[in-house]
Formats: structure tokens, sequence, C-alpha cells
């Protein structure tokens, strides 16, 4: 195998894409639902790290992926103030405790 | 006023009187030494009032043909007729529902901090309008959906709408990240950012635009609740406090159907599937939400649903305008996302004062079902026949204002003589009949005359509620009468959309 | 002048619906005279406007855009209609106030009855498609709102809603119609279509002319969508006579007439015209002889006759049905409203439980024996005469089945109406219910339409005058009242109808020495009561749509991986699509 460097990003990207949209699938407890949604945005960012290297911008491409970082923390930062809420109002970061609206 | 100053000021002037408006409630808050600081409300309305000034200079430029631009630094702003729409509906129905709050969330904790984000949450949807890269929209995306999450799960001492805020936050989330997947394909094709200039780049039927297109599609469409990427929807809406349903259902799933409508404008001319692909999502929406409607027994839950259908119809106007270049589809389509506001405004504005009447008043926070609605009219007249105006409208039965912009659609739809799409027409009108099996019941059971205990046990509407329930009343009937009259908002935002995918 | 007339019709109404709303539930007094006032105004105006009538449009409101300019026309089918629905609802509204007496909410029962009589004349006074659309729809928005009036019901509720679903549904037809039409022509203006319809594409001619064919069809509750009407009948009585007895169910022969010139030459339509008043008067005539309910032997009457205006209209003879139409509207309002003060005095509706009523009530045996008359087509009330010049028309120009099935038709028409007669007010007493006689405003109400019934006909000559006049489109030929007698008198096929009514009558009459036939005919009768088993299919999509939205809900399962799972199928749903679709 003969990755280049780009390859290699690309590659962990959808790597980190993947694990991302496993966990959101699969786990049951909200904090991790949060970090799954936290390794998604982690391969965005170096989806646009790469992509301004490729689009011959990579001062552009970098400074997008820091604003990404921040607005993704703030939505990490109200979905765990969330999840402290649901833990202290119902008892339980399960999701299958979640289910109340149904149908 | 210049043109490009107002354009400045209509964006920053609510996005700065957020925090301030939070700051003096906190103070006064302080000073007072008691749980209430109602100058807040009053200070979120009067600032949505100030914003109508900018508005009114900067959309006589728009109006005047050109749209007005605007570069602070690297954010590039620029507002043309579809920016225009949005900003003029948002600062509409935000400033019913602000007036609509003053009684509703009057005593609530918090108060500050819900009319701090609602007005920050309209400051972002006008951005949204504007926005004229790629990734700026993305953050004036992100920075409406933020305030919304926390609007949504206002209420933070019910496990019910901590769930929804919760699921909405998630899947709203997981969304951005495929519009953040769409954006870095594009930027590595083609270099650019800016809307027009990815237009001018992007032609060739390249498989990595093509997924970048459908990113989008799901990215947004998660916002504006194409199914099946509605689940959020139904729970967020029934359990944010009925102000904010009535903003999320008025105008930020059709914000996020504007921000749709940019994405793809940009890839426009890299497939020729897009319309085509609105249009079965249209079709798609409108029975599954007109079906889940069919058979809920919450009032909001089913406004919420019918959301969905009313989405469905938006898609149909605007895909046959982008599939077909029907001038009527897109304006036909914009004056639903006009009429649906109102309509739709009105329906949990009007369902949120006989919830706050029969339970919130009385202490309990038990959803509004349709039981309780027996008989209302008897002691709530005024607040029956706007939710009965509301849901007839809804349900497209002139002379109100739904069924004029579903005929504009249904027109369109016609207008492209083909025949799959007359039958999508045909489709939409039988959904519109579907709707009434659970619009007209509604209606039957608020004129009963036997009122049910809830309604008998229930405490009297604040004056203040029935201000903006009249005037939204008002602007269904007379815009089903005349309907041309808003045709110097949709036929620019028309225009605009056809400039970007009228070939 | 006619300008003004024409708005007055329309906006009168409306204004007095507003007013009434405005007055508010405590003041009966002053909302009783606030709707006579407006209705009885309006239908002083659509008199008056009668002499005016012209081809030319009278009144443009500019709109533009996509909605046209809306636009009116005082025509003589437009004029006539509206005089109709004016004054037989300022009747109503007269009746009303005995009838409605001391019931809750009654300043919405009389807004919503000023709403519709306006919108009926709208309806029939435009030229814009859309807007006849639109007034349409609020015909049947008013008719839903009013049938389910007494919304504790649950009974009244389910007619209402199913009157509204079914009439919208056909709604579909005359919209697809309208929109196929504005594209093709890129005007809503009605007699330019009529005018230019030659020139328009085949298939779009012939989806409008079915699509308003259905249309019509639900909205006059022709087969085979007869089955809302009788359930409509859980609506006040007034009701049933204004709205589903005189004028809206009118409006889908209205609209056969209006566009025939336009439709004549499409393939097959004129025989489904045909065939659909054949088929409906004839089920609906069965019907009316084994029901047992007095407003709903009258509903499935109205349904049968409306049959024949439809079949008039396929044979080609528009003066005749809308000639019988007009008598229709008068003695069938007479009917219902004196069936309105039977009801009203004893109770019930169940004609088992009446019987001998005629003692206590003389006035209202009098007049409803007037128009059972009428419509049973027994000279020389008005039903005999229009109903003779339908079978004229139909014998002329129509298939000869046709003709053979409707002048049986008139013969059953006959004999299910002496039934109803005889077991209202004359067979045994069933029960001890004493009526009193219709109130005074019943009174006023009842006696000018008693007097329309006898005297219409003589309108014959001025009402082929009206319409040959200003109908440029329609091939009428006007003659004059006289003439029209002795058509009808020297025409062969009089003798014939007369005959077959006569056997009806006998055949009641004789009902005991028939009763092995009507043995053998109780296969036909019990399938009759049910409709011939269309309810049962309207209940069977009821059900299947309501199951269908129950199981769909099991998709929402609340469970936020699904919820998830929804985002990544609908990605791969886009995908796939753009792969295939490129």
């Amino acid at each position: 195998m003969n990755l280049s460097i780009p390859g290699i990003i690309i590659v962990a990207a959808v790597a980190l894409l993947g694990i991302g949209f496993y966990g959101l699938l699969a786990v049951r407890n909200l904090i991790k639902v949060i970090v799954a949604l936290q390794i998604l945005v982690k391969g965005m960012m170096l989806g646009f790290v790469l992509a301004g290297r490729l689009a011959g911008n990579v001062t552009l491409g970098q400074s997008l992926a820091i604003i990404v970082i921040v607005v993704d923390t703030i939505v990490a930062v109200v979905g765990l103030a969330l999840a402290v809420q649901i833990r202290q109002r119902i008892g339980s970061l399960d999701i299958k405790t979640l289910t109340s609206l149904q149908r | 006023m210049n043109a490009n100053t107002a354009l400045i000021w209509l964006i920053a002037l609510p996005l700065a009187a957020a925090p301030l408006i939070y700051l003096v409630g906190r103070l006064s808050l302080r000073a007072s030494n008691n749980r209430r600081s109602p100058v807040v409300a009053w200070l979120g309305v009067l600032t949505l009032i100030a914003c109508g000034y900018p508005l009114y200079f900067a959309g006589q430029a728009v109006l005047a043909g050109a749209p007005v631009e605007l570069a602070v630094n690297a954010i590039h702003l620029r507002m043309d007729g579809i920016g225009l729409l949005l900003a003029v509906v948002v600062l509409l129905l935000g400033a019913m529902v602000m007036l609509f709050s003053t009684a509703y969330m009057a005593g609530d904790r918090g108060e500050e901090k819900y009319y701090a984000l609602l007005t920050a949450m309209i400051g972002s949807m006008i951005g949204l309008g504007c926005a004229a890269d790629l990734f700026n929209l993305w953050v004036w995306f992100e920075a409406m959906a933020i305030t919304s999450y926390m609007l949504v799960a206002f209420y933070t001492t019910h496990p019910a709408s901590l769930e929804a805020g919760f699921k909405y936050l998630v899947q709203s989330a997981t969304g951005s990240v495929f519009v953040l997947l769409g954006i870095v394909l594009v930027f590595s094709q083609t270099g650019a950012l800016d809307l027009l200039e990815i237009r001018n780049a992007a032609h060739s039927p390249d498989p990595v635009l093509l997924l970048a297109g459908a990113a989008f599609l799901i990215g947004f469409g998660v916002k504006s609740a194409l199914v099946p990427m509605h689940t959020w929807l139904p729970d967020a809406h029934s359990q944010a406090p009925s102000g904010i349903s009535a903003m999320l259902s008025g105008v930020v799933i059709e914000a996020g159907l504007v921000a749709l409508l940019r994405a793809l404008g940009s890839l426009s001319s890299v497939a020729s599937a897009w319309g085509g692909l609105l249009l079965s999502f249209g079709a798609v929406n409108m029975i599954v939400g007109n079906l889940m409607a069919l058979r809920q027994t919450q009032v909001k839950r089913l406004l919420a649903y019918s959301s969905l259908s009313h989405m469905g119809y938006m898609l149909v106007g605007l895909g046959a305008a982008m599939a077909f270049k029907v001038a009527n589809g897109a304006a036909g389509g914009f004056f639903h996302l006009f009429t649906h506001a109102l309509m739709k405004g009105l329906a949990f504005l009007s369902a949120g004062a006989l919830l706050y009447t029969l339970h919130i008043a009385r202490g309990d926070h038990d959803p509004l079902t349709l039981d309780d609605l027996n008989g209302a009219s008897k002691r709530y007249p005024l607040t029956a026949f706007a939710l009965s105006i509301a849901v007839l409208a809804l349900g497209g039965l002139p002379p109100l204002a739904g069924f004029m912009s579903k005929w504009q659609i249904f027109v369109a739809g016609a207008q492209t003589q083909n025949l799959w799409i007359i039958l999508l027409v045909i489709f939409a009108a039988l959904n519109s009949v579907l709707s009434l099996g659970y619009y007209a019941p509604l209606v039957n059971r608020m004129y009963r005359k036997t009122p049910s205990a809830t309604v008998e046990n229930g405490k009297p509407t604040p004056k203040i509620m029935a201000v903006p329930i009249i005037l939204l009343t008002l602007g269904v009937v007379i815009f089903g009468f005349a309907p041309a009259w808003i045709n110097w908002l949709t036929a620019p935002a028309a225009a605009s959309l056809l400039a970007v995918f009228g070939g | 002048m006619t300008p003004t007339l024409i708005l007055s019709i329309i906006a009168l109404p409306w204004a007095g619906a507003i007013l009434v709303w405005w007055t508010g539930d405590a003041r009966p007094r002053l909302q009783n005279a606030l709707a006579i006032l407006f209705s009885l105004s309006a239908g002083i105006a659509a008199l008056l406007l009668i002499p005016s009538a012209r081809s030319e449009t009278a009144l443009t409101l500019p709109v533009g855009g996509v909605f046209g300019d809306f636009t009116f026309v005082a025509d003589g089918l437009g004029v006539f209609l509206a005089a109709i629905a004016t004054v037989i609802g300022s009747l109503a509204v007269i009746f009303s106030v005995d009838y409605m007496h001391g019931e809750a909410q009654l300043g919405r029962y009389f807004a919503l009855v000023l709403f519709f009589i306006g919108a009926m004349a709208g309806l029939v006074l435009t030229t814009n498609l859309l807007l006849m659309f639109v007034f349409w729809e609020i015909t049947a928005l008013c008719s839903y709102a009013l049938i389910s009036f007494n919304s504790d019901d649950p009974k009244a509720v389910y007619g209402g809603i199913k009157a509204l679903v079914m009439t919208q549904l056909g709604g579909i037809g005359l919209l697809a119609g309208a929109l196929l039409i504005y594209s093709a022509l890129g005007s809503y203006d009605l007699n330019l279509f009529i005018e230019k319809a030659e020139t328009l594409p085949t298939s779009v001619l012939t989806v409008a002319a079915f699509g308003f064919l259905i249309a019509a069809a639900a909205k006059s509750a022709q087969f085979p969508f007869q089955t809302w009407l009788p359930d409509a009948m859980e609506a006040p009585t007034p009701i049933s006579a204004l709205i589903h007895a005189a004028t809206m169910v009118n409006a889908g022969v209205y609209l056969l007439a209006r566009f025939y010139p336009a439709f004549e030459s499409v393939p097959g339509w004129k025989t489904a015209v045909v065939a659909i008043g054949v088929i409906t008067a004839l089920l609906a005539g069965v019907m009316a002889l084994v029901s047992n309910d007095l407003k709903r032997v009258l509903a499935y009457s109205t349904v049968s006759q409306l049959g024949y205006m439809v079949y008039a209209i396929g044979a080609g003879g528009i003066f005749a049905s809308q000639f019988h139409l007009l008598s229709h509207s008068v003695f069938k309002a007479l009917l219902f409203l004196a069936a309105g003060a039977v009801i009203h005095s004893i109770g019930t509706r169940d004609m088992r439980q009446m019987g001998d009523l005629g003692k206590h009530m003389p006035l209202t045996r009098a007049v409803f024996v007037v128009g059972a008359l009428a419509l049973a087509g027994v000279p020389i009330l008005n039903g005999f005469w229009s109903k003779e010049l339908i079978l004229e028309a139909g014998l002329a120009h129509g298939p000869i089945w046709a003709y053979a099935i409707m002048v049986f038709s008139a013969g059953l028409t006959a004999l299910y109406t002496f039934r109803c007669v005889w077991m209202v007010f004359y067979g045994p007493a069933q029960s001890k219910h004493h009526g009193h006689d219709a109130g005074t405003a019943m009174k006023v109400a009842l006696i000018p339409l008693a007097i329309g019934a006898v005297t219409t006909w003589l309108l014959a000559g001025p009402f082929s005058h009206l319409l040959e006049s200003s109908l440029p489109f329609h091939d009428i030929e006007a003659s004059t009242t006289l003439l029209f007698i002795l058509e009808v008198i020297t025409a062969p096929a009089t003798l014939l109808a007369l005959a077959v009514v006569a056997l009806g009558l006998v055949a009641w009459w004789q009902r005991k020495r028939l009763s092995g036939l009507a043995h053998a005919l109780q296969v036909i009768g019990k399938a009759a009561a049910d409709s011939f088993g269309f309810e049962a299919i309207n209940r069977a999509i009821v059900n299947a749509v309501q199951g269908g939205a129950e199981s769909l809900r099991a998709t929402h399962t609340g469970l936020l991986n699904w919820n998830i799972f929804g985002i990544l199928a609908g990605l791969i749903v886009v995908l796939v699509v753009l792969a295939a679709g490129g």
C-alpha cells in the first residue's frame, strides 16, 4: 500500500465518520451519544484542513476548522448540560428511558 | 438610510440586543429582589419593532432590483428576494410571539433567558437568509439551531421537554455534520465558498459534488423536517413553550428550507435531479404528515405533524420551480411559506392560549388534549374562533389564506404540462381533503354545547394574548381575500430562486 | 346599477353574517331581526337584478397575477339561481326564527346561513374559474358547519364531515379542470373558455369535462357520491330545505348546464351525464321508497330529482333542466319546511311514529300536500310541467333506454310520495303525539312557497326569454308560456308519464294486494336500505385510512438510535436516486 498524506487523512476522516455513526446508532448512554457526535465533527475538522490543502488555500481551511471547533464546543456544552439535567430529573442516562414521546 | 447600513443594523440589532436583554433582566431581578422582570419582554418587543426601520430601507433597495451586498471582513452578506422574505416573515411572527409570550411566560423562571435567546434566534435567522457564502450559511444555521435547542428544552424541570430538547439537539447536530461534509467536499473540489463562485465553478456532474448535494439535502433536510429525517419535529414542537412551537413551525423549519435552497442553488448545474428530489420528498411529507396527524390526541402534536405536510406543499411548489422553471411554483412555494407562518403561528398561539388558560395557569403541565377542547367556544369564544380559522385555513378552505397559496402551487403544477406533476397536484389536493379529516372534528369539538370539565375550570385569558391572535386571524383572512397583496414579496423571492435555477 | 346589485347580493349577507355574530347570543331578537333584514334585502337586490340580465361582464375586481381578475356577469343562469338562493334563503331564515327559537349559539347559526347565501349567489354570478371554485368550497364549508351545527351529536358531526370530505373529493375534479384550463388558456374567464373550447387540446378538454362532471356529481349527490346527502339530514331542517334541497345541491346541475356548450362535443361525456342521471334517479327513488325517516325520504327524493336534471342536461335539455331546478327548489323547500314544522311540533323524524297528524296541523298538511303533488308530477302544479319538459327532451335527444327508466322513476316518485303523505298525515295515528300547527314565522315562510308551487310554471315563457337573451353559447329556444303548455299537453309522452304516475298512485292504494310482489322485492328493499352497498364502500375506505394511519404511528418509536437511523436511511435513498438518475 502506498498512501499519500491526503489519502491517510481521507481514510482517517472516513473512519471517524464511521465510528461516530456507529456510536449514534448503537450506544445507549447519553454522554456517549454526545461523544459520538464529537467524533463525527472531528472527522469533519480533518476534512476542512485537507480541503484547504486540496483547494490550495491552507490558511482558510485551517481557520474554518477552528470555527467549527468553536461552534461544535458550544453544541457539546449545551448537549452535556441537557444530559446533566436529564440525569437529575429522570435519574438515568439510558436512551431507553427517553422514550416517553412516542407515536 | 443607506441600504448597506440598514442591512448591518437589521442583523446587528437583535444580536446586540440579546445579551443586553439578558443583562437587564438579571440586573432588574437583583434590584427588585423578586422573581419577575417584565421589562425584558417589552425590551424584546421593542427590539423587533425597531428592526422594522432598517428592514424598510434594506427592503426598498432589494425590491428596487439589486440585492444588497455587504462584506464585513470575511463575512459576506447578500440580501436578495429570498433573504428579504425570510426577514419579513421572521420579524413578523417573532413580534407576534414576543407579544404573546409577555403573558404566556410571565412568572416562569428564567424569563430573561427566554427573551434573550428568542431575540438571538431571530437575529441569526435574518442572517441566515442573507448569508452569501457556504460556510457563513452554516454558522448562521448553527447559531439558530443552538438557540432553538435551549428554547425547546426551556422547561428544564419537565422530563418530557428535556427529552425533546436532547433528541432535537442530537438529530440536528447529526444533520449539521452532513452540512459540514457537504461544505468540505465542495470546498475541496472548487476551492470556493461564495455561493456564486461555486455556481460558476461547478457545472460538470462530478460525483463528489453530487455527494455534496446529497449531504446538503440530508443535513438541511433534518432541520426542515423532510421525512424520514423528521422524527425530532413532533417531539420538539409539542414540548416547547407554545410561542417557540409557533416559531419552530412557522419559521425555523422554513429557514432550514431556505438554507437548503441556497446550498443546492450553488450546485444547480451539477445535477438536474434536485427539483425532482424535492418533489418526491414533498409527496412523502404530505402523506406521512397527514396520516400521522390523523390519529393524534394531543393538539400541539397534531399541529406539529401537520407542519410536515405543509412543508410538503412548499417542496412541491419549489421543486416544480427548480425542475421546470415555472415562476409560479417558486412564488407559490414562498407564498405558502408566508401563509404557513401566519396560519401555523396562529394555530400554535391560540392552542397555546388554551393550554395556558386550561393547564399552565392552573399550575399543571399536562398536554392539551383534544378532549380538553370540548365546548371551548363557550368560555373562550375568541380563541376558539381563531383556532378554527387557523385549522380551516391549514386545511385549505377558501376564503382563507392557506387556500390561495396552495392554489398558486397547484397552478404551477398544471403549468409544467407534465403528467406526473399534474398527478402530484391531484395527490396534493387529496391530501388537503384528508387533512380535513382531523381539522374538522377539532373545530366541531370546540363548538360543542356542553363544555369539558377542563374548560369549566379554566382561567380567563390574559388580555394581551388576544392582540397577536386577532392580528394573525386578520392576516389569515385578508390574504385569503386579497392574495395578490403579497406579490411584492413573493415575486422577487421567486425571481431570486429562478435566477439560480433557471438555466 | 348592475355592479352595485351584484356586489350587494354577495356582500349584504356577508355583512349581515358579521353583524349577527357580533351581536352575540345574549340578544336573540336582534339577531333574528338582523338576519331577516339582511337576507331579505339581498333577495330584493337579486330580484331587481333579473331585468338587467346581460351576457357581458358586469363587474371586474382587479386582483392580478396568477389569480386572474375577479369578474362577475349577470346572465340568465346567474341571476335566476342567485334569486332562488336569496329568496328561498330569506324564507329559510324567517322559518328559522320559530324553528330555532331558544337554541344555543344562534349567532353562529345565522352567521353561517347568511355566509352561505352570499357564497351561493357569488358562485352563480362569477365568471372567474378560481373564484367559482372558491365559492364552491365556501358553500361546502357552510354546509358542513351547519350539518354538524349540533356538535354534541356524533351523528351530526359524522354527517357534516362526510358531506365535507365527499364534496371536497369531487371538488378536486373542478380544481384539476380549472387548473388545466388556466394553464392552457392563460385566463380564468369561463365565457372565454366556452368560446375557445374547440381550440384547446383534446386532453385538457376531456380532463376538464369529466373533472367537472365528478365535481358536479359530488356536489349534487349523484351516483356514486349519493351517500352524503341522506346523512346530511342531521342538519336543522331549514338548512336541509335551503342548502340540501333548494340551492347548494343544485350547484352541480348549474355547473353542467353552464359548461354544456364547451363539453358537448367531448366523446362520451353526454352519455356519461345521462347515465349518472338515470342511475341516480332510479336508485334514489327505490331508497326513498323503503326509508322510514321523513327527512331521509325527502333527501332521497332530492337526489332522485337532481338525477332528472342531470339527465336533462345530458340529453341537451338545458332549459328543461333549469326549469325543473326552479320548480324543484320551490316545492322541495316547501316540503322540507313543512316537514320541519311537523318535526318541530312532535319531536321525531320517524314516520312510523306519525300518522293522522293532519287533524292538529291543517295548514301544514295543506301545504305539504301541495308540495307532494308537485313532486309527484300531478297537473297542474309546477313539478308536472317541468318534469314533462325533461321527459320530452329526453325522448327527443336521449337514448330510449334512459327514457324508459326515467318514466318508470316518475311512477316510483309518485309511489313514495303518496306513501310518505299517507304515513305522516292520514294513516292511523301511531303514537300519542299531539302536534301543534306551525308558528307565525313558519307560516310566513310556508305560504309563499305553496303559492309558488302552484304558480311558478306560469313563468316558463319569460324564463326561456331570460335564458335565451343572455346566454350566447347555449342553444335555447325562447317561447311563450302558452306554447309550452300546448307543447306539453299535445305530446303523447305526457299521457304516458301521467299514466305511470297514476299507476304509482294505484300501486299505493292497492298495496295490500301487491304484498306478494312486495315480498318478492324485499331483497331490493334491503339492499336499498343499505344504499346498495355504497355505505359499506365508504366505511371500508375510512377504516383503511384510519387503520393505515394508526399502524404508521408505530414508526415513531421515540428511540433516539432509531431516529438517527431514519436520517441515514434518508441519505441512502437520496444517494441511490442520484446514482440511478444522475
